[in-house]
């Protein structure tokens, strides 16, 4: 292993071991897994699609805590560093301030898969405890939310490598909100007669992302399959962006001073 | 002195820092020019805000100079790669409180470099070393200012550099933390390795280091041997003595230029050092009893103090030169 990656893995591995003995997300994840088994008891108020009510719910569930975990720990990922001054002994070693980011990012990713997995698993025990069927399709669709939080953690680790992490929490959750409108954004340009709002959405759109493309819930949910293409192309989607992002990161991480 | 007798060069260092959002510039640092030895124990020496923390920082990279050079073992400061012979513990360390001793040692021996099969042996020495082996196991929010300053001390050590900067390493530390810290350093200097160590407090600086610079507001003051400096100044020493008769204190001040600085039952005289030894004879002579024989020296405060007036001076000379 080269040097480099094991000093990345040395601040990844740190990191997940931060998160593990932190109890703030022992709560969130609490509260997630709560919310997934409510998911029963909201589909009881229902005579119809009981066990898509149930999942639908639980789906959201992993999606909306993985993005708020992503989002709000993400933003103090660097700025906290920064804040109690850890920082200045690790740079003080053979550490370059991108192998920095990038252990700090893995690591957040790595914690958050592991809570994806045991939201899933919560996910799986609801709903075979409530006897709705579970399919290939809930597999694919935890997969894409995995890589969307992969990406919410880039944008997040970001915002925090140079501004607070209240305006990093402001711009993290813009992001979120944005990239799930952004093929409205499009639908809305298409339909007006100004080519020029035309164009300008259509650049929005590519530039923006499109969050979208990893919610394959209600494929999953309904049982309609999904093609492999629809699972691989917005994870490498998701991955060409977040390289992106974290580049950005990189260079404006490299310009900081710390006082 | 060759580059590669030289351990630190820093040449016409500039730093400039926008407070806030404002587009007006400070200058902190306005060109300051030291080199610092190989084996060397250095002293970098100013009051609150002179500049010493951030001449640090460039020196690591933490922050970027505005103009100048500096490099640390013949490499341009900041280059991470080097790094691997470069220890430092900032003031008031703060580290992973979740980690216990051993755990963060292990981690910062990790992105040192330091190879697998040594790092467990080695982390046992310094825990060892810095007496923490007791609280090795213990999570590092349970341990005193002074615990969580050995623990700095050994990050800063753990991958054996050659190269060790402190900044205010005794701050906020009882009696018996800088003594053992005092002690800490002069084993690393005995060892060979090069120390900077940035402080305010004067009697470290005397009692430990080799050589100095004086940093005020941002300017180099003084540069050289603690010796040099503190010998610069004619050297003294306080005589107390018991049972002088009357005249012999006239005559002692007329002889001897000796000035009398306390009376009472006993009496005191300060004298050059050169008429110190001739006094407490002539003394001893006339019937007078020798109670102590104290050698003054010019202490760096001093030293220190005229600096900062100096640098006050200038500032107001210029102030009203642009009127």
């Amino acid at each position: 292993m080269s040097a480099a990656v094991l000093r990345i893995q040395t601040l990844a591995v740190n990191t997940l071991r931060e998160a593990v003995r932190n109890r703030v997300l022992y709560v969130l994840l609490f509260f997630a897994l709560v919310l997934i088994g409510t998911g029963v008891l909201l589909s009881t108020l229902s005579y119809v699609e009981r066990e898509r009510i149930l999942q639908d719910v639980g789906l959201a569930a992993i999606r909306l805590f993985g993005a708020a975990i992503a989002i709000f720990v993400g933003v103090g990922l660097i700025h906290k560093e920064v804040e109690r001054r850890t920082i200045f002994t690790i740079l003080s070693k053979p550490v370059s301030r991108t192998e920095f980011l990038l252990g700090k990012f893995a690591g957040l990713v790595i914690t958050i898969w592991m809570q994806v997995a045991i939201m899933a698993v919560g996910f799986f025990a609801v709903s075979w405890l409530a006897g709705a069927p579970v399919t290939l399709g809930h597999v694919q669709a935890i997969a894409l939310t995995a890589g969307e939080l992969a990406l919410l953690v880039a944008v997040a680790t970001l915002f925090s490598a140079f501004t607070t992490p209240m305006l990093a929490s402001l711009f993290g959750a813009g992001f979120y909100v944005v990239g799930h409108l952004t093929r409205d954004l499009r639908e809305l340009g298409a339909q007006s007669d100004s080519a020029t709002v035309e164009r300008v959405t259509a650049v929005l759109h590519r530039v923006l992302p499109d969050l979208e493309a990893f919610n394959a819930t209600i494929e999953a949910v309904h049982g309609l399959p999904i093609a492999a293409a629809a699972v691989w192309q917005p994870l490498l989607y998701g991955v060409g962006y977040a390289a992106a992002l974290l580049l950005l990161a990189a260079v404006v991480f490299e310009r900081r001073d710390f006082r | 002195m060759s580059q590669s007798e030289a351990a630190v060069v820093v040449r016409g260092v500039v730093k400039d820092f926008r407070p806030g959002l404002g587009v007006r510039r400070k200058r902190v640092l306005g060109g300051i020019d030291f080199t610092v030895r190989r084996g060397e124990l250095f002293g970098f020496v100013g009051p609150n805000g002179a500049g010493k923390t951030t001449t640090l920082k460039i020196l690591l990279g933490l922050i970027h100079a505005t103009a100048g050079e500096a490099s640390l073992l013949g490499h341009p400061a900041g280059e991470a790669a080097f790094r691997r012979q470069v220890g430092f513990l900032p003031e008031n360390p703060y580290f992973y409180d979740f980690l216990t001793g051993r755990e963060i040692l292990h981690f910062y021996a990790r992105l040192s470099g330091v190879p697998r099969e040594a790092r467990g042996r080695r982390v046992g020495e310094l825990l060892e070393r810095v007496g923490l082996a007791h609280a090795a196991d213990a999570r590092l929010r349970t341990y005193s200012k002074g615990m969580l300053q050995r623990i700095g001390i050994a990050q800063a050590l753990v991958h054996d550099p050659e190269l060790v900067f402190l900044d205010e390493p005794m701050s906020g530390l009882d009696p018996i933390g800088r003594k053992e810290i005092r002690d800490l350093v002069l084993q690393l200097h005995a060892e060979g390795k090069t120390v900077f160590m940035n402080t305010h407090i004067l009697t470290d600086v005397e009692m430990l280091c080799d050589r100095v610079a004086i940093i005020v507001q941002g300017r180099i003051r003084y540069e050289g041997r603690t010796e040099d400096f503190l010998g610069g100044a004619e050297r003294c020493a306080d005589v107390t003595l018991a049972h002088v008769p009357p005249e012999l204190a006239e005559t002692f001040e007329r002889q001897y230029g000796a000035e009398l600085s306390g009376r009472g039952p006993h009496v005191e005289f300060r004298v050059a050092e050169k008429h110190a030894q001739a006094l407490v004879r002539a003394a001893l002579d006339a019937g007078a009893e020798l109670r102590s024989l104290t050698p003054h020296r010019v202490s760096l405060e001093t030293v220190f103090l005229s600096a900062v007036e100096e640098e006050a001076r200038e500032r107001r000379a210029a102030r009203e030169g642009g009127r």
